[in-house]
Formats: C-alpha cells, sequence, structure tokens
C-alpha cells in the first residue's frame, strides 16, 4: 500500500510538473494587448517588460520561476491585478472565502443528497421515487449560476431573507457571514445534491434487491438495520470517490458564483488572471486546482481499500 | 401656582406646535437636520447638517482598485481611490454666490478656486530666470514661465503631520526617478503640460530615438558608419534595432507581438524563432538591441524567413532606430522646474508660457504627491530573468495608504469592499472655502453632505438593479431594456459623452475593385462599388432617422449630426461650447440645406429643427446613384425591371461576436434603407453585412478598404475641439486615409477679412499650432495665436468639410441613462462636461442612514422609480 501510494505521488508529481510548463508556455503565448504607439505610457510598459525578463526564452523564465518557488518560496509579484504585491500573499488571503463556501456547500449537500438518495431507492417506483427522480435530472442538467440568479433574486430581491453579497471581513463564523453565505451555498447545492441523490439512489436501488440482503433480513435485521449496516456501506465504494469528485465539482463551479455573490475566493481570482494575462498569479492559481486535482484522485483511489476491504491497492494479484 | 403651571403647560404647547410645524423640504429633508452656525473663524452663515446623523452614498463597481499608488495605477478603476482621498493645489466649483464668476450666471460654469494653495499663483518667471539659469528661460521671456504658489500651513495627512512643500518635491522625484520605470512618469514630461526637465530627469540613461521606418526618407545602411565596437552610427549618434519597440509602421506591436499574433491567429510562424529568441536575448530594457553586423544578421533571418512577411534583407532599416539624444545618466533632480522657493512655498517652472485655467488645473497637477517615508518603506527591488526590477506595494492596503483629502479609507476588503469615512484632519471640513449657496433656499452649505462612502464588488447588472430597488445602492447604470421603464422617471438622468459615432462608408477604389474579383465573389448577385458614389452615400445618409435609430438600439444614446458633440469647450475660460457658436451652428445649417428664412433667420431655431432624416431626398438619391452605378457598370439590370440584379453589400467589421445591439443595428439600417429605397433601383438591394469577429484589427481593416462600414468614432478631449480638425484630416489616424486626402483638398477661409486659401490639412495643423507659409506669408492660428473667433471660424469650416467628404455620416451621440436614488439629489441637475453634476461635493440628502432603512422599509423593502 505505502509502495503504492509513492509510486502514485511520483507520477502526481510528474503530471504536475507537465501541466506547470504547459501553463506557464501557453498564457505567455497568448498576445499581450495591443498598446498604442502614441501614448507615453507604452514605452515605460515595454521597459517594465523587458526587465520582468518576459522577453527571454520561456524554459529561461520558467527555470528562475521554479528555482524561486523552491529556493524561497517566492510565487514573484502581480505585474497587472495586484500591482507590485506578493501573489502568495494575495491567494492565501482569498482561498478562506472559497473552501469555507465550498466546504459549507459539502457539508450541507452530502447528507441531504444521500438522505433523498435513500428516500427514493426506499420509496422505488412510487411517486416519491418518480418525483425525485426526474427533479434530480432537471437539476443537474441545469448549471449552478443559473441557481445563483434564481437564489439571488427570490431569496434576495423579493423576499429580503439574506444580503445579495456576502458579509465583508474575515470571521467566517460570525452569524452575519453565516446568513449571507447562505445564498451563494445554496447555489452550489442543487446540482451537488442532486449528484449524490441520482447516485446514491442507483447504488441503493441494486444493493436493496441482492441476495445478502434477503439473507439478512431473514436473520432478523429489521428493514432499517439491513439498509443503513449493509446496503448503505455497499454503497458508499461510489459514493465516497464521488464526495471528492464533486469538490473538486464545486471548485470550477464557484469561480462564476464567486463573482455573483462578491464572494471574495480565488476563483475569481483565477478569472482575472487570465483576463488581465497576470502570468503570476495564473501560474500560482493553476498549481492549486492542479494539486487539488491531483491529490484529490490519490485519497480517491486510496479511499477504496479502506471502504472495501477486498479491494487491494498496488496488488498485481 | 396655577398660573404658572397654566404659563408653562402654554408654553409647553406653543413649543410643540412650533416643533409640529417644523416642515419638511421639499425633498423630504427635515430642516431640524440643519442648524445655523455663524462660524466664528469665517464670515459666512453656514448652515450645519446634524454632526449626529449618518449620510452614507452607497455605490458598487464591477472592478474594485487593486492599487492606487498614485505613481503606478493604470486605469481608471484605480483612480477611483483618489476621488474621495485627495486634494489639488486649485479645484473647479460651479459659479455661485460664494464663489462668483462675473457674466456668467450662477450655476452655469465653474470658477477655479485655490484649495491646498492659499492664493492664486504668482508669476515669477523674471526673478527665476535670473536666479536659475538651468532652466533656460528665453531671455525674451517676461511672464508664463515660472510661477510661485503658497500652500495653505493647515495641510496634513489623515494621521495628522504636516504637509510641507518638500514632501510635494520629494514625491515628484519619486515619480519621475528612472531606475522605478513608474507607469505615470510620462504624465509629468510628456504632452503640453510638463515641467521644464523633468524628462531629462525621467529618462535618464535613456535615447530619444528616430523611428527609422516611419520617416520619410529612412536612413539607409550606406549612409552609416561603424563605431570602434561595430555599432552603427548616424551623424555621431548609435543606431540601435528596435526588436522590442513599439515601432510606429506596425501600428505599435513588437516583433515578438508579431510572431505571437500570426502563430495564435493563422497558425504561421512568420519569423525564425531561434533567431528571434536570440536578437530578444541581445534586447535590453529600453527595448532595443545594439545595431551591429551580428544582430542585423539575425534580423535579416527573421524577416526573410517566411516569404509572406514579403521583406528583402534591406529592409532591415525599417527596424532601425537612430539616437538623436541620449539623456544624461547623472542628470541631477536640481536641474527640474519643481522646487521649495519659500516657507511653505512651491516655484514652477514650464518649458513654455503657461497662464489661467491651463496653468492651474493641468499645469499645476499634484497627482503625485505621496508621504514619502511610507512609499519608501514599501519600495522593493527584486530579480527577473533579466534584471532587476523595483516594485512597491504603497497603496496597496490600508497600512500603506494615506488621505489628504475629504475623506480616509477605514475599511479595505481586497476585491469586495472599500469603505471611506471622513477625514478629520482635511482642512476644508472647518474653511469657508468648500461652501456653496443652495440656489432652492439661498442658504449656504458646507460641501460634501456625504459622511461615508461605500463601494461594493457587484458584477452583474442585475444585482446592482435589484440591490438598487431596496434601497442598498444609490444609483443604477441602465441597461439597454431599462430604459422603456425608467426613462421618464423623476431619478433618471443622461449624461452625454464626448463620443459621436459616424457610419463609415468604404471608398477605397482599388482595394473594392480586388475583392470583387476575388474568386469567391460572386459579382452576379453582390455589389460592391456602388457604396463609394457620392449620391448613394447622400442617400444613405438622409435615409437614416437617426433619433429613432438611437431609441431603438441604444437608447441612452441620442441622435448625432455633427462632427463634433455638444460637450466640447472651446474656451475654459469662460465655459462656452462649441456647439453654442454662430460658426458651428452656421456649418450645420449650410449642411443639412437648412433655409434660414424659413426659420426668421434664427440659427438656433435652424439648428433645433435639423433631424438629418429625408426619406424623400433618399429615394431622388438612390435612383441617382442607380443610374449612375449602372452607367458605371457597377451593376446590371439584364431583365430590364428597373431593378439591379446585385444586392449593393456593405460588411460591417465586427470587433467580436454579433451581439444584441449589433443585431439591432443591421436590423434598424437595413431597414431604414430599403424602406428608403422602395420604388427606386435598388429597392430590396441594400445589405449591410457582419463580418467575422476581427478584435482590434477591425479598425485597420476598414483603413485597408478590406470592410466598408462600422458605427466608429473618437472620443476627444473635452476643453480642445480643435484637435480634433488635426485627427480628422491625418491620413495615418483618420479611417479614410487611404482614399480621402485632405493634403489635395483646398479651401479658402475668411479670416480678418482676408480669403486664404491652404489645403484641409494645413489648415488643420495650423489651427493646433504648426506655421504655415501661404504666398509668402506665415500663419498659425494655433492657441494664442488669433483670435478664438478666428480659431472657431476655421474649425466649423473644416468640420463642414468632413461632412461633405462623405467619407461617413455622423449617427448618435454617445450618452449614458442612470438612476439616482430618492435618498439623495443633487443640487444642480443639469449636466455640464466638467462639472457633471457638482459630483460628491454637491450632492444633498433626503434621508440619513436610518430614516432610509425605515422608509425603505414602509416601502415594503422594494422601492419604485
Amino acid at each position: 500500500m505505502i509502495k503504492y501510494v509513492l509510486q502514485r505521488i511520483l507520477y502526481m508529481f510528474m503530471v504536475f510538473m507537465i501541466i506547470t510548463l504547459m501553463c506557464f508556455v501557453l498564457i505567455r503565448m497568448l498576445p499581450p494587448a495591443v498598446l498604442p504607439p502614441d501614448d507615453p505610457h507604452t514605452f515605460q510598459i515595454l521597459r517594465r517588460r523587458e526587465a520582468l525578463g518576459y522577453n527571454e526564452p520561456y524554459l529561461v523564465q520558467f527555470w528562475l520561476f521554479l528555482k524561486n518557488i523552491v529556493t524561497k518560496w517566492d510565487w514573484g509579484v502581480s505585474e497587472k491585478l495586484f500591482f507590485g504585491q506578493n501573489v502568495w500573499d494575495i491567494f492565501v488571503g482569498k482561498l478562506p472565502a472559497t473552501m469555507i463556501v465550498n466546504l459549507y456547500s459539502i457539508i450541507w449537500s452530502i447528507p441531504v443528497g444521500i438522505g433523498l438518495g435513500v428516500w427514493a431507492a426506499l420509496k422505488k417506483n412510487t411517486w416519491i421515487d418518480y418525483f425525485l427522480s426526474t427533479a434530480t435530472m432537471v437539476v443537474i442538467s441545469v448549471p449552478s449560476f443559473v441557481y445563483a440568479f434564481l437564489v439571488q433574486y427570490l431569496f434576495c430581491f423579493k423576499l429580503h431573507w439574506f444580503p445579495f453579497l456576502m458579509a465583508g471581513g474575515t470571521n467566517y463564523f460570525s452569524w452575519e457571514m453565516l446568513v449571507s453565505i447562505i445564498p451563494p451555498v445554496l447555489s452550489l447545492s442543487f446540482g451537488v445534491i442532486a449528484g449524490f441523490t441520482r447516485t446514491t439512489r442507483a447504488e441503493l436501488t441494486e444493493v436493496l434487491t441482492s441476495e445478502f440482503m434477503l439473507l439478512a433480513r431473514t436473520k432478523g435485521l429489521t428493514r432499517a438495520q439491513a439498509t443503513v449496516r449493509h446496503a448503505l456501506r455497499n454503497c458508499f465504494v461510489v459514493i465516497v470517490p464521488g464526495i471528492f469528485g464533486e469538490f473538486i465539482g464545486i471548485l470550477g463551479g464557484s469561480l462564476i458564483i464567486e463573482g455573483i455573490f462578491a464572494v471574495p475566493g480565488v476563483g475569481r481570482l483565477t478569472l482575472d488572471a487570465i483576463n488581465g494575462l497576470d502570468y503570476n498569479i495564473f501560474m500560482l492559481s493553476t498549481c492549486f486546482y492542479t494539486a487539488i486535482g491531483l491529490a484529490a484522485s490519490l485519497v480517491v483511489d486510496v479511499s477504496y481499500g479502506f471502504i472495501d476491504p477486498r479491494i487491494r491497492m498496488g496488488s498485481k494479484k | 401656582m396655577k398660573r404658572t403651571l397654566a404659563f408653562l403647560l402654554a408654553f409647553v404647547m406653543v413649543a410643540m406646535a412650533l416643533v409640529g410645524c417644523n416642515p419638511k423640504t421639499g425633498d423630504g429633508t427635515e430642516s431640524g437636520d440643519e442648524t445655523e452656525n455663524n462660524n466664528p473663524g469665517g464670515q459666512l452663515q453656514i448652515t450645519e447638517f446634524d454632526p449626529s446623523k449618518k449620510y452614507t452614498y452607497n455605490t458598487s463597481a464591477s472592478t474594485l482598485p487593486s492599487g492606487w499608488n498614485p505613481h503606478t495605477y493604470q486605469t481608471a478603476d484605480d483612480a477611483v481611490y483618489f476621488d474621495y482621498t485627495t486634494d489639488s493645489l486649485y479645484t473647479l466649483f460651479y459659479n455661485e454666490p460664494n464663489h462668483p464668476k462675473e457674466g456668467v450666471e450662477d450655476y452655469n460654469g465653474y470658477v477655479i478656486v485655490p484649495s491646498m494653495a492659499a492664493d492664486y499663483p504668482v508669476d515669477v518667471t523674471e526673478s527665476v530666470k535670473k536666479s536659475h539659469p538651468q532652466f533656460n528661460i528665453p531671455e525674451s521671456a517676461t511672464n508664463g514661465y515660472a510661477w510661485s504658489v503658497k500652500l495653505r500651513d493647515d495641510l496634513k495627512w489623515n494621521d495628522g503631520t504636516p504637509i510641507t512643500a518638500q514632501d510635494f518635491v520629494d514625491s515628484f522625484e519619486r515619480v519621475l526617478r528612472a531606475p522605478l520605470m513608474n507607469y505615470r512618469a510620462p504624465d509629468y514630461y510628456t504632452g503640453s503640460y510638463v515641467v521644464v526637465n523633468a524628462k531629462n530627469y525621467g529618462l535618464a540613461g535613456y535615447y530619444d530615438y528616430d523611428d527609422n521606418g516611419a520617416a520619410e526618407t529612412p536612413v539607409t545602411l550606406d549612409q552609416m558608419e561603424k563605431d570602434e565596437n561595430g555599432q552603427y552610427t548616424y551623424k555621431g549618434m548609435p543606431v540601435f534595432i528596435g526588436s522590442g519597440y513599439a515601432l510606429a509602421w506596425t501600428g505599435g506591436d513588437t516583433l515578438k507581438d508579431l510572431y505571437d499574433y500570426y502563430l495564435e491567429n493563422a497558425g504561421i510562424e512568420m519569423f525564425d524563432k531561434a533567431a528571434l529568441d536570440k536578437l530578444l536575448e541581445a534586447t535590453d530594457g529600453h527595448g532595443t538591441a545594439i545595431c551591429n553586423d551580428e544582430n542585423l544578421d539575425l534580423l535579416k533571418k527573421i524577416i526573410t524567413f517566411n516569404p509572406n512577411w514579403n521583406e528583402t534583407e534591406a529592409e532591415v532599416i525599417n527596424y532601425l532606430l537612430i539616437a538623436n539624444h541620449q539623456y544624461d545618466e547623472n542628470y541631477s533632480f536640481d536641474n527640474v522646474g519643481l522646487y521649495v522657493s519659500g516657507d511653505n512655498e512651491l516655484t514652477f517652472v514650464y518649458p513654455n508660457a503657461l497662464d489661467g485655467f491651463y496653468l492651474m488645473t493641468y499645469g499645476m497637477t499634484t497627482q503625485y504627491l505621496v508621504k514619502t517615508d511610507l512609499y519608501d518603506k514599501n519600495l522593493k527591488e527584486g530579480t527577473s530573468a533579466a534584471g532587476t526590477v523595483w516594485t512597491s506595494t504603497y497603496g496597496t492596503s490600508m497600512d500603506t495608504s494615506v488621505s489628504y483629502g475629504p475623506y480616509v479609507m477605514t475599511e479595505y476588503q481586497n476585491g469586495k469592499l472599500m469603505h471611506f469615512s471622513k477625514n478629520e484632519n482635511w482642512w476644508g471640513w472647518t474653511s469657508d472655502i468648500y461652501t456653496y449657496v443652495d440656489p432652492e433656499d439661498n442658504k449656504t452649505y458646507r460641501m460634501y453632505q456625504t459622511t461615508d462612502v461605500d463601494i461594493q464588488y457587484v458584477k452583474e447588472p442585475a444585482t446592482n438593479k435589484q440591490m438598487f430597488l431596496n434601497g442598498q445602492l444609490m444609483t443604477y447604470s441602465l441597461q439597454s431594456e431599462d430604459f422603456d421603464q425608467y426613462r421618464t422617471s423623476d431619478y433618471y438622468f443622461t449624461t452625454p459623452a464626448e463620443t459621436i459615432f459616424f457610419l463609415l462608408f468604404n471608398g477605397y477604389e482599388k482595394v473594392i475593385n480586388e475583392r470583387e474579383n476575388a474568386a469567391d465573389f460572386d459579382k452576379n448577385t453582390k455589389d460592391l462599388q456602388t457604396q463609394m458614389l457620392e449620391s448613394f452615400k447622400r442617400a444613405c445618409a438622409v435615409a437614416i432617422d437617426r433619433d429613432r435609430m438611437a431609441a431603438t438600439v441604444s437608447p441612452q444614446r441620442t441622435g448625432g449630426y455633427a462632427f463634433l458633440g455638444q460637450t466640447y469647450i472651446y474656451d475654459p475660460e469662460t465655459c462656452a461650447y462649441y456647439r453654442d457658436t454662430d460658426q458651428a451652428k452656421q456649418a450645420l445649417v449650410d449642411f443639412y440645406s437648412i433655409n434660414l428664412a424659413d426659420y426668421d433667420n434664427d440659427l438656433d431655431k435652424a439648428v433645433d429643427a435639423i433631424t438629418g432624416y429625408d426619406p424623400e431626398t433618399a429615394k431622388v438619391k438612390f435612383q441617382e446613384a442607380y443610374q449612375e452605378a449602372l452607367a458605371k457598370e457597377y451593376i446590371t439590370d439584364a431583365d430590364n425591371d428597373g431593378k439591379s440584379d446585385q444586392v449593393v453589400t456593405m460588411v460591417y467589421a465586427m470587433s467580436g461576436e454579433v451581439s444584441d445591439f449589433y443585431k439591432k443595428t443591421f436590423d434598424f439600417l437595413n431597414t431604414s434603407l430599403n424602406d428608403a429605397a422602395k420604388g427606386t433601383g435598388f429597392e430590396g438591394k441594400i445589405n449591410i453585412e457582419p463580418s467575422a469577429p476581427l478584435g482590434n484589427g477591425w479598425s485597420d481593416a476598414i483603413r485597408d478598404g478590406q470592410y466598408d462600414t462600422q458605427l466608429a468614432g473618437w472620443s476627444g478631449a473635452t476643453l480642445d475641439p480643435f484637435s480634433m480638425a488635426d485627427t480628422w484630416t491625418d491620413s495615418a489616424r483618420s479611417y479614410w486615409g487611404n482614399w480621402w486626402k485632405a493634403e489635395t483638398i483646398d479651401l479658402t477661409i475668411k479670416i480678418d477679412g482676408k480669403d486664404i486659401t491652404m489645403s484641409v490639412r494645413d489648415w488643420a495643423l495650423c489651427l493646433n499650432g504648426t506655421m504655415t507659409t501661404v504666398d509668402g506669408t506665415d500663419y498659425n492660428f494655433g492657441y494664442g495665436q488669433t483670435s478664438v473667433e478666428n480659431r472657431l471660424t476655421i474649425l466649423a469650416e473644416i468640420e463642414k468639410v468632413m461632412l461633405t467628404s462623405y467619407n461617413c455620416v455622423p449617427i448618435m451621440q454617445d450618452g449614458s441613462g442612470y438612476l439616482l436614488s430618492q435618498k439623495a439629489f443633487y443640487v444642480v441637475k443639469e449636466y455640464t462636461p466638467m462639472m457633471g453634476r457638482g459630483g460628491m461635493q454637491y450632492m444633498k440628502y433626503n434621508f440619513s442612514d436610518d430614516e432610509w432603512t425605515e422608509y425603505v422599509s414602509s416601502q415594503g423593502g422594494t422601492l419604485s422609480y
């Protein structure tokens, strides 16, 4: 198992480096904004670009980029969006907002999604099942930013239940903050809940008809006991990896949600960095998302072994 | 006792009755919010606002400032910070009883008032000429070159430390300091309002170049020599290769930009990449590489690599920059014309004479002011792949920011919010200067009733609108879909902008013919040539109902009828508008063939009657164009049905994808033109169609004649309508420079009773200060060189020539529309270009924050406008 994990980490590192290099070169290949020749500021911009080494060969730049990270943990300074500011500080300052919104979303969505899935499975082929299955399909088909506009219009504008924007400051556990986070969390959650509902229902429906469930019931377990102790556990082999997958998915989805609810997070930062060609911020965001994605896939793979002892990692037999 | 009680009771009742009668103002403001104060330190009786109440201006931004270092900020978004936290030596106020202006009705203009300056500037040209020879003030100059300004002695930073004259000088030194490469440095050494020798200090160690590729007769390699290091020289000055330089003839692209552009957009490797990389390695911080044989060989490889680039080795000279001047690397700041000349006194020295409005607004700008100890603490030296690079974190957070204006930042969250509160250390809060007389009640008030400014990041217009309607924001910029609902609201305001949008016509015959002869062009069904006919363009011009088009496609805009819109001021001293002059009106009356006699010889009435829309004339002109096009064989009528066999096609150069605005524009134009063409040979035969997205390349595509039309315009400078004549007539900048040359068109104008004839281009140059010789007489009609009346006459005549050239027709005047919250109102509702509606200084409130919350709640939480 340890050997397998170490091997995976090594592969992960290689993939990470390849992605990083590709992104480093690609973002620099994007043509910079055309500078008006008559504008006296053009000269200053070109001087600065030259001084920053942007006209040096890409590999030379990449080498310096890596060297600064490895030796000084220096991700450089922002040249466009936050002129002169250390990009690591900016990124770390914005990370909590993104994480908190995503975590709340996941924490709320898992039990609700699984619960609805269980309910639908237990009520298979009843109107409840049909309703939940249909609703699930509809909800999954709609992107999360559409819910954002609906939630904002209904709950914030019409009903005045919540503020339009996430509260300011960094006290993420204050009452004001918790209330203001509900609209973005809700917007992100619809799709996730629907995803878990669908997965859980599908898996549980299959497991509930298995012979070992019949055995469990004949042994005298109640339906609830049999479902929780045996059926659900079998379903988790599929559901747990889905949790990590959803987390990555939500991080992606929150790029737009963050803008709508003024969440001062890294998702918006990434989009702005691409649009503004702020190389250093883009690279740090890219590395972050890449690392999270790769780490999540490793955790998912490793988690199989814990959830289902029959699965052996790295075994050739 | 009873009598005493009765008296007390009566007194209380009278007092209560008086309180009960305390009227609300028409705007809802309780007069109890205000108290009259004799203002012990001043002369005025000022009505003070209740200091216990908060008046917060809640606004939003889709991009919040991320840095507001006055030396490095690049965008208008960042400049928002300065609106609230800075002051200036001189400022503009409305002219009104407290700040009167002779001959101008109150609130119809503006006056320049000393703000950080203690008084108006004093001309010290004569004395500085003697005491400071390093400034090279011309011996003949007697005034206008050097001015001293005494600063107020109560200027403070928000932390209470004093601001001295030395702070201004030290800040100016820092913004110019060459190694810092500050983005804003050129603001202080380029243009018309620069301090003497600022450029020498700002570019210390650098060269000034002549762009060889842009020269009329480029210098060839044979004309150059080599120095001992092998570098080419010309007339003793070094020659460089502009390898990383924004060359003028490429439209500002560097070689690398061009390489990336072709690779990205066409998948073509236009240059030899290895040679380019090597040349870029040899390129220094100036964007230049030494011109020696080795680098020239690289350049030759680069430009001859791909035959599509179509250049030979001999054409390397197009990439050369010939130095004409080197700035002294050790240039002393003592030679720069800004210095402390006495007790809290600054002296400004200029390379040319300045006075009045331009001196006090542009010449004496102090936007560069920084708190130098904090600035230096946040300046960092770093390394890059190319060497040393300086960055500063000054003005990026609460800790690194200062204020010397009415407000100070009290809360900031990156990308989320900014909050400003009153800067108690700003001198203006207790001064008589920042006061005005309200035209409604004739009482004197302090400016800035606003106590707090709150800016929230709001990205989506839909969110903005909902927050506005729920009383959480003070303004809402209307979107196209909102105008029908809100344009009649009492809270609706429009703001005209400088830009006039023109519908361009393609007149580049050579290219149009080439396009028609291309293999993929079907000449049997389409025609491009007819659009060159003047009769056709004139028909189009009068076939479009401009006001209706603006209302349909872009309701915040209005119909446009001239080359220059409503916002241009020709005399900033008097705030006089170009469009209000007789010359400008006459130009329009002439162009639109208005018979003045029909309007009692009243120019105003005649101009008001102009619509530019005349479908009957359009019909006549379309038929004329049809006959002409047949005669010239641009079109055919094989079946003799009196209708063109071809559709006259104009391809609209799109910068991006077809948006709702463009869809409406195409629909409107096509419908208008075809409606007007009914019953003519072009009935149903005119089509404006969109191109594929061209990005920023659309303007070059229009100039090159590859595409035919666009709704394009220039914004221009509000205070300098005359400079627009230069733009219109400059072949390099105008859209029509390839087929309409202002140099070839003669224009005769009567100036001071004498007919003078020169080309339209020469008139434009002469109007902007270039000496022109006609029949042995030198003429210069630039600013201050002739009477304003003469300048207006020339500008109006040039405008008329441009209108009659039909290279384009004016269609829409740019503008925007927005709603203002019921919480506040403007003291002056009319918009004027320099003052807007007075800004925050002149904004008053109907409700304090608490009252507003209560009011919104009483309305069910959502307001109607």
